[in-house]
């Protein structure tokens, strides 16, 4: 009986360590071993991305885990065409990035995760040699540095409509416009409002009235766009720019009170500066789009405006562009 | 199934209610005797317990997907307030793990005991003055003020788990028996007063045979088994309060005079002996915290979740005086006026004191069905959340089930408000029985007029809890 | 004994266990007795709700029976859903992305709805309510109150 009752102590014994040393063993076991960069997602306000700054190599894979230690968030590589993953509370996202080119990669975050969401930047530098044949590209300098512009520099000018211009209307004027007026570059490079100046002065177009006028530019403004175009940069207005500019893209997202009220130091005459109102037509048509789009790449000093050179490529930016000035220049239907 | 022998039935302390002793079943004796099937689960309660402990300070911070939060506050506290302690009483305490490391020092064996030694550890005495559950009141009354933080943050919960095994541990190293679970625990503070409302105790059968025995060692403990952990007499054992179910007196005494009884409902709540100021307070501190809790969490109002989770600010203060003034001072004060209100309608006076310590155990029931009703709510609502934390525990892309990648669904949330109905109803009812029990108790025969205004006073809550849950 | 005696025997007061069967007649009568419906015309009513953490703004909001609701759930600082108990609907917003549910309210009561998407430690604690109409069930279960306490002085004073 005793030497029963002694057998029955120590399997109890035994089978009590067993089991508490099997869990230590399988929780460190289960640890993760270093083959993937394991990156904790939390909010901008306590962190980022951890870590923010990575290492790869030209042509090796880089394992990633992902996940979030708060909210949701989102991750991906400025300019490249991979994805966007979502970054999930409690759960690990895998995801594998192979780069063909050394350089420095900007990675961000791609869901709103509260009001610094935009910050939420970290960066991969990648070394080594670029596999493949390499395009001698030489860096193309924005539209808005080989201009000269001031991005900085007030654009406001004093435009009245009694009602907004109509490209359907500008396009029923069937007005053969001057060929020079067609060119990309006069979208690109001249604000609508200069336009607007230079042909009410031609003789040509005596017989329009000044809202002919504007109905015309914004008939060759909407020739300029086309509906992909449009539809990117309104896919991309939603996901990146509507939490601060406004789903109506006037200037008051729910994001941008938080924004404003954090940049008074720097704002000009110590008023607080609110996001661009795009629907503001004596701001807007007094810009062009190389302007624009220099906003966009370099962002704002003094004011929460983000730069997105690292993050947007070209043809996303100029979609983005495309799709602002519809909220001068409605895109009508069919267009 | 037998009903009890007639010696049980004449005690006068049963009130004449049918009781069933489980331990006439041989099948159902011999299992309870045995000490592996507790055992058992008591390692298995441990090892899930220093899991919580461990997700908690190395997994993920988001509670949703870490196993110390949805296994203790979820998974656990439902087992606990819907099944365990309406039906099984003090259930828990016979397999909860956090006494057991101390306990096992103490006795210095995880099974029976091999031969007559001493306990471990220096044996003290529980001091006099702390044998009461004010310490108990205190310590969940003082959890509950930091409840948001507590339920939704892993590392928060595991460090609070820990604190409970390391004092566990710590008291069974100095004092005698399990001190911590009689007089320190919190949970064990709250379903020790419930268990007076649940249908299983472990009493004694026959008294005299208890006289007869000089040795007592139900208490003193044997070559079979310890003397109880809980340091009570099981030869006088009238309430279940705080009888921790632990099953050694069953193991220990020598004359086959232990049962565990199935009886009916509520019983030691019209039990007149042993009413106790500290447990009416209890039975507060349960009333209110429920209210507060389900107006705070439940309710639609997010300033008041925002008070309740930022410790140390301006509106945390605000919450926690309110907490404390509702649930010490408003409850039971009008529950005072309510016991006055009696008194003054019945012509032959009774304590006040006594009066209302008595009624207070009324509010058993309805404290009961008001957990139960809040726990509903939200256990239902997230207890999708069990499978995917079950393949991934620690948030760390485990996937042991497969389960890791199910998204969070509500379960039969559109029934939960009949259900939260129909329990509070239930438990407005049973806490009426109960007054009413408790009013013909004195031999006074107008003291039925006591029962009015503290009905009404029940009635007055219910409609209270009502609208939070359903309003 | 043959029905019309066995029914005369039920229905007798001195009968053992008439109070029970009364009290179950009175509860099941309370429960499940039908109420008038709303007499509000159904119309069609847009709803603006803000979601932060962790709460929605309105958090109460009414309609009435029969309605065409549409609820804009506008999320005003993380990504948040609304998952509407009862109606099993549910949507997702993010900051800067109003996203929109329609359905016609033909159910009765009052519903929560809380937060689909982890956004915070409150999270799970994230809850609004939609009454639509009015609503019975609160009704019934004060009834049903009434009637639980008026057990409490069933045969109180012998």
């Amino acid at each position: 009986m005793a030497i029963r009752r002694l057998t029955s102590e120590w399997t109890a014994r035994l089978l009590l360590t067993i089991l508490v040393a099997g869990l230590f063993v399988a929780i460190l076991a289960g640890r993760h071993a270093a083959q993937a960069v394991e990156v904790h997602a939390v909010m901008p306000e306590r962190g980022g991305w951890l870590p923010g700054n990575l290492s790869a190599k030209v042509g090796v894979p880089l394992n990633l885990r992902l996940i979030s230690d708060d909210v949701m968030h989102g991750f991906a590589v400025g300019r490249q065409t991979w994805p966007a993953v979502d970054v999930r509370p409690g759960q690990v996202s895998e995801l594998t990035l192979t780069f063909d080119e050394p350089g420095s990669y900007t990675f961000y975050c791609t869901r709103w995760c509260g009001p610094n969401h935009w910050r939420m930047r970290g960066t991969i530098d990648v070394t080594g040699e670029a596999s493949g044949p390499t395009v001698a590209e030489s860096p193309e300098q924005p539209l808005y540095i080989s201009l000269g512009l001031d991005i900085d520099a007030p654009h406001e000018v004093d435009v009245r409509f009694d009602q907004p211009p109509s490209a359907k209307r500008g396009e029923a004027l069937d007005f053969s416009a001057p060929p020079r007026f067609r060119y990309r570059n006069v979208y690109l490079e001249q604000p609508p409002y200069e336009l607007q100046q230079a042909l009410r002065v031609d003789p040509r177009m005596a017989e329009l009235s000044d809202a002919d006028i504007w109905d015309l530019i914004a008939f060759l403004w909407q020739s300029q766009l086309t509906p992909s175009s449009v539809q990117l940069g309104q896919r991309l207005y939603a996901e990146n720019c509507s939490a601060c500019h406004g789903e109506d893209g006037d200037g008051e997202g729910v994001i941008a009170p938080s924004n404003m009220a954090r940049n008074d130091t720097e704002s000009v005459g110590g008023a607080l500066l609110p996001p661009s109102d795009f629907t503001d037509a004596q701001q807007m048509l007094g810009a062009n789009t190389a302007l624009l789009q220099g906003k966009i790449i370099r962002g704002g000093m003094g004011t929460g405006m983000p730069y997105w050179g690292t993050i947007f490529t070209e043809e996303e930016i100029e979609a983005l562009v495309d799709y602002i000035w519809t909220f001068q220049f409605p895109m009508t239907a069919g267009e | 199934m037998t009903r009890s022998t007639e010696p049980v039935m004449s005690s006068p302390r049963y009130s004449g209610q049918a009781r069933y002793d489980l331990t006439r079943f041989p099948a159902a004796k011999a299992l309870l005797i045995n000490r592996w099937p507790q055992f058992l689960v008591r390692v298995i309660a441990l090892v899930g317990f220093l899991f919580a402990i461990l997700a908690g300070l190395s997994g993920t911070p988001v509670g949703s997907r870490n196993f110390g939060i949805v296994f203790i506050w979820i998974v656990w506290w439902a087992l606990l307030i819907l099944v365990a302690v309406p039906l099984l009483g003090r259930g828990w305490c016979t397999i909860c793990p956090i006494p057991m490391p101390g306990e096992w020092l103490q006795n210095r064996a995880l099974l029976g005991p091999k031969g007559r030694k001493p306990p471990f550890g220096l044996g003290r005495k529980w001091p006099k003055s702390l044998r009461n559950i004010w310490v108990q009141n205190g310590a969940f009354a003082l959890l509950a003020l930091f409840s948001a933080v507590v339920l939704t943050q892993p590392g928060v919960t595991a460090v609070i788990l820990a604190a409970f095994l390391f004092i566990a541990l710590g008291t069974s190293l100095i004092f005698e028996r399990r001190a911590f679970c009689r007089y320190l625990c919190p949970v064990g503070g709250f379903i020790g007063l419930y268990s007076q409302a649940a249908p299983v105790e472990v009493r004694v059968r026959d008294t005299a045979v208890c006289a007869a025995h000089t040795t007592k060692t139900c208490y003193t403990g044997s070559e079979d088994g310890f003397g109880c952990p809980w340091g009570v007499f099981p030869g006088g054992l009238v309430k279940n309060t705080n009888c921790g179910m632990c099953l050694e007196c069953l193991r220990t005494c020598p004359l086959d005079n232990v049962a565990i009884n199935i009886r009916s409902v509520g019983a030691d709540l019209t039990q007149p002996r042993g009413r106790k100021l500290d447990e009416a307070f209890k039975a507060f501190i349960m009333l209110g915290s429920a209210f507060v809790y389900s107006a705070v969490m439940l309710g639609p109002w997010g300033q008041m979740k925002a008070a309740a989770y930022n410790i140390g600010s301006l509106p945390w203060l605000l919450y926690i005086l309110v907490f404390l003034v509702f649930t010490f001072g408003l409850l039971p004060g009008l529950f005072y006026l309510a016991t006055r209100a009696g008194q003054i309608l019945t012509p032959r006076r009774q304590s006040s004191r006594k009066s209302f310590t008595a009624y207070a155990y009324a509010l058993v029931p309805l404290g009961l069905a008001a957990w139960i009703a809040f726990s509903l709510s939200f256990v239902f609502a997230n207890a999708s959340y069990i499978l995917p934390v079950l393949s991934d525990p620690l948030g760390w892309g485990w996937d042991l089930l497969g389960t890791a990648e199910y998204g969070w669904t509500p379960y039969l949330t559109q029934h939960v408000p009949a259900l939260q109905t129909l329990v509070m109803v239930v438990g407005l009812a049973w806490a009426g029985v109960t007054v009413r029990r408790i009013a013909q108790e004195s031999n006074n025969p107008v003291s039925w007029r006591q029962a009015i205004p503290i009905n009404l006073f029940c009635l007055l809550v219910t409609v209270g809890f009502l609208w939070l849950f359903v309003g | 004994m043959n029905a019309q005696a066995a029914v005369a025997s039920i229905a007798n007061p001195r009968y053992r266990y008439w109070p029970w069967f009364l009290l179950a007649l009175l509860a099941l009568s309370i429960s499940f007795i039908p109420l008038p419906t709303s007499t509000a015309v159904p119309g069609s009513k847009k709803l603006r709700i803000s979601a932060s953490q962790y709460e929605f703004s309105p958090a109460v909001t009414r309609v009435n029976v029969g309605d065409r609701v549409t609820i804009e759930l506008l999320s005003t600082d993380v990504v948040h859903g609304l998952y509407l108990d009862g109606y099993d609907l549910e949507v997702i917003a993010d900051p800067g992305q109003t996203a929109t549910l329609s359905f016609i309210a033909d159910k009765s009561g009052t519903f929560r709805f809380r937060c689909l998407v982890t956004c915070g430690p409150l999270h799970p604690f994230m809850i609004g309510k939609l009454k639509v109409g009015s609503n019975t069930l609160l009704w019934r279960g004060l009834a049903l109150a009434v009637l639980a306490a008026a057990i409490g002085f069933w045969r109180l004073r012998r």
